[in-house]
């Protein structure tokens, strides 16, 4: 699906600034092709702002962010067809059903007929052809977050985008999501994603970058990072937890 | 619990924003004070009292229309759900409530202009005096529950289905009577202007119709000064306690409703209005002229307009307003001005149309992310609103001139496709260069929620379409040069403003998603924002 020895992402020197706030420092990541990619990092690392920056969504204040080997401020539009991307906690088009917002989507793409046939598989794998007249308004988290997949997916990207794809939802959804992701990285796709589900990214990243405070602290893979505990254990000690005194009126 | 409500609103209204509350004051103390002004005059004959009565009956008016002028606007500061997890009985918390919205600009400029009353009893000495201070407070109360009340219906109303055409018919009548209630007045004085008769029918000046000064003392905003007049005049106990009585025990009525729906509010959470949902998920839509990236961004916006809450009042209200607007001048000797409405209807769906942007919210992140998606939607956003809008407007231009045989039609006509040029560009630039943002796209199930207020873009927008629907008609001559005047103005707005406008989103699009995604619009000025200030889910 890709060019061999060309990586996936590659973030240089990436730095973003709001105001006082250095929200990431000088961050760099290589993302080979082919892998699943985890980005993990207590809340308010700069995971999200990375991935924003990734994919176009935000300026960086300095560095660069090259899509297979495509500068996203120089070759934006080249670089943008590459990507599927999935965000948090943003609207869609709120008033369409799925399948309209699909079919809008693959029109604004200018994608050919085969769209049809993958909209209808991905809506059926998902779950979402249960409710054809239902606006993505009324939607519960879940099936946000599986729609919002299914655009991802819709035109084939080489490389999908993830910020925090399994959060807040049912366990049901996040194991159809999870297992369509599989497939797509099993097909040699690139997934890079941010998550809090160590369980998840111990089990289906081949590399991890732990960040905080917007610089990566550890990168490597999995195992390696995890230095043979649970990826939950390593991570706590990496980041540091402070004991929680006991709450005497609790007894 | 009243004291700790008492203690909480006047934190809320201490840290909040307070532009709008020093204006609402400023403005209303020079209106009360002006009105005061007036009652001394009154008071010893110069002019007319009834003129104090036709004050104090808009006065009154504003308690009960107010609310609903703003039919998106929430006007409580203490928020019912803050309030609906405490373990208290819901009616005990109610009462304890109404006790705090005595507190507010509102009472204290309405108690400043009622006190015209008093002026007003002041030749009948210190006892009639006394009766209109009565009075004032008996009438303030009525005031204030009335429009209280009329306020906590309204926002309930527009959690039903039924709200969004509510909330447009509310707004169309106030927007048909603002921009065409003189008409009758004028066509009265002015009956032959059609013809280019400029005579004045002029009428006795001083006072006010009988029929109508008996009207204004008799409806319930006339009962305190009624009961001021009678003490003044020494009329005797009954016509001035009477009056005294029906205002206090109406305004203990309306206290009551107001805590009953109150009550429900707190005892139940909002209601979701369930949406209109397509009878068939969509089918794709193919447009003649258009590319499929173009039609695609078309049909969205079609189901948007229709489906969504804030966007469906402002497309029922730009729909209703000049119907409304043609109604009002058809009752009239100026026929002749029917035609005109077309380029008004124009313009209401240009002021419909100069938020979408903020409205669609965060949905923005979809086009930054798709290859040649901005261009496409600016194309996209102009076709559906000329489907809509502009059209029709020039449609209705044409229908009426054919209908009236008016000397100002081609005018008419060639003003409402300047005009319908000028919505179709300005609407989406405006809605990129000066959005209003509110709840986001995803959080807005009904009209009463705050979806950004977009009056300065409208206050914007509207002169522009006004002045390119008067050029064809001012500089055309007879209606073929008008008509071409208004074909090349068109041509001139529709090529010139829509590449202005995707060259801004090309720049301004990413700044304009943190906008609606931190709800700060400081986000889109150069420098960008601490992330502290950020949406709490990060």
């Amino acid at each position: 699906m890709q060019t061999p020895g060309v990586p996936a992402i590659e973030v240089a020197d990436l730095t973003q600034r709001f105001g006082t706030v250095l929200a990431v420092d000088r961050l760099s990541l290589s993302i080979e092709p082919g892998m699943c990619y985890g980005i993990v990092g207590p809340n308010g690392a700069g995971k999200t702002t990375v991935l924003t920056a990734m994919c176009g969504l935000r300026h960086p204040t300095a560095g660069t962010v090259r899509i297979a080997g495509h500068d996203l401020r120089t070759a934006r539009e080249t670089a943008l067809a590459r990507l599927g991307v999935m965000m948090d906690g943003l609207s869609l088009p709120e008033r369409l059903t799925a399948t309209e917002v699909l079919r809008y989507s693959a029109g604004l793409r200018g994608l050919d007929g085969g769209w049809r046939k993958r909209a209808g598989d991905l809506l059926e794998v998902l779950g979402l052809d249960a409710v054809p007249r239902t606006l993505i308004v009324e939607y519960s988290t879940g099936m946000r977050k599986k729609i919002t997949l299914a655009l991802a997916l819709l035109h084939r990207p080489p490389i999908l985008v993830l910020d925090e794809p399994f959060e807040a939802i049912d366990p049901v959804s996040a194991h159809s999501i999870e297992q369509v992701l599989e497939q797509y990285v099993d097909a040699g796709g690139t997934v890079v994603l941010s998550s809090h589900i160590m369980d998840f990214v111990e089990r289906n990243c081949r590399r991890v970058a732990v960040v905080v405070d917007g610089r990566v602290l550890v990168e490597g893979p999995v195992e390696q990072v995890a230095e043979g505990s649970t990826l939950n254990e390593r991570f706590v000690e990496l980041v540091g937890a402070d004991p929680v005194r006991p709450l005497e009126w609790l007894a | 619990m009243t004291r700790a409500l008492f203690a909480l609103k006047l934190r809320l209204l201490h840290n909040g924003p307070h532009d709008e509350r020093a204006f609402s004051l400023v403005t209303g103390l020079i209106l009360a004070a002006l009105v005061i002004w007036g009652a001394s005059p009154a008071a010893h004959g110069v002019i007319h009292e009834d003129w104090i009565a036709v004050a104090l009956t808009v006065w009154g008016g504003m308690w009960l229309f107010g609310p609903l002028t703003r039919p998106r606007h929430d006007p409580s500061v203490i928020s019912r759900e803050w309030l609906r997890g405490y373990p208290l009985p819901s009616w005990r918390l109610a009462r304890a409530l109404s006790w705090t919205e005595l507190l507010g600009v509102g009472p204290l400029i309405t108690l400043a202009c009622l006190s015209s009353l008093a002026v007003l009893a002041a030749p009948g000495g210190t006892a009639a005096v006394a009766a209109a201070v009565a009075a004032m407070a008996a009438q303030l109360y009525l005031l204030i529950w009335a429009g209280k009340t009329v306020a906590a219906l309204a926002a309930w109303l527009l959690q039903t289905r039924v709200g969004m055409t509510l909330a447009a018919v509310q707004t169309a009548i106030m927007l048909a009577l603002s921009f065409a209630g003189w008409v009758p007045v004028a066509a009265w004085l002015l009956p032959r202007l059609g013809e280019g008769d400029l005579a004045l029918v002029t009428s006795t000046a001083g006072r006010l119709p009988e029929p109508v000064s008996d009207v204004l003392a008799a409806s319930p905003t006339g009962w305190g000064y009624g009961a001021a007049l009678a003490a003044r005049d020494g009329a005797g106990a009954e016509p001035v306690l009477l009056p005294l009585a029906a205002l206090l025990a109406s305004g203990a009525l309306l206290h009551l409703c107001w805590i009953a729906l109150t009550v429900r509010a707190l005892r139940r959470p909002p209601r979701r209005a369930s949406p209109r949902r397509p009878a068939v998920p969509g089918r794709g839509l193919s447009l003649p002229f258009t590319t499929p990236q173009v039609a695609a961004v078309v049909s969205r916006e079609l189901a948007t307009w229709l489906r969504d809450p804030a966007r469906g009042v402002e497309l029922r209200t730009a729909w209703l307003t000049p119907l409304l607007m043609a109604l009002i001048i058809a009752v009239t000797d100026w026929s002749w001005a029917l035609p005109l409405v077309g380029p008004a209807a124009a313009a209401f769906g240009a002021m419909a149309a100069v938020n979408t942007y903020a409205l669609d919210g965060t949905a923005l992140w979809q086009l930054l992310i798709t290859p040649g998606a901005l261009k496409n939607d600016v194309r996209g956003r102009m076709t559906a609103w000329a489907l809509l809008f502009g059209l029709p407007s020039i449609a209705l231009a044409v229908v009426l001139w054919a209908a009236t045989g008016s000397p100002l039609g081609g005018a008419a006509v060639g003003g409402a496709i300047a005009a319908a040029a000028a919505g179709c560009a300005g609407a989406p630039l405006l809605a990129l260069v000066m959005p209003a943002v509110g709840t986001d796209a995803r959080d807005r199930f009904h009209p009463g929620q705050q979806a950004g207020d977009p009056t300065g873009g409208q206050m914007t927008i509207f002169p522009g379409v006004l002045l390119a629907a008067i050029l064809p008609g001012v500089i055309g001559g007879p209606w073929w040069g008008t008509f071409l005047i208004a074909v090349l103005l068109a041509s001139v707005i529709l090529s010139g403003l829509p590449a202005l406008t995707v060259r801004l989103l090309q720049q301004r699009a990413t700044g304009l998603l943190e906008a609606m995604a931190t709800r700060d619009t400081a986000a889109l000025r150069p420098v960008n924002r601490p992330r502290a200030a950020r949406s709490s889910r990060r």
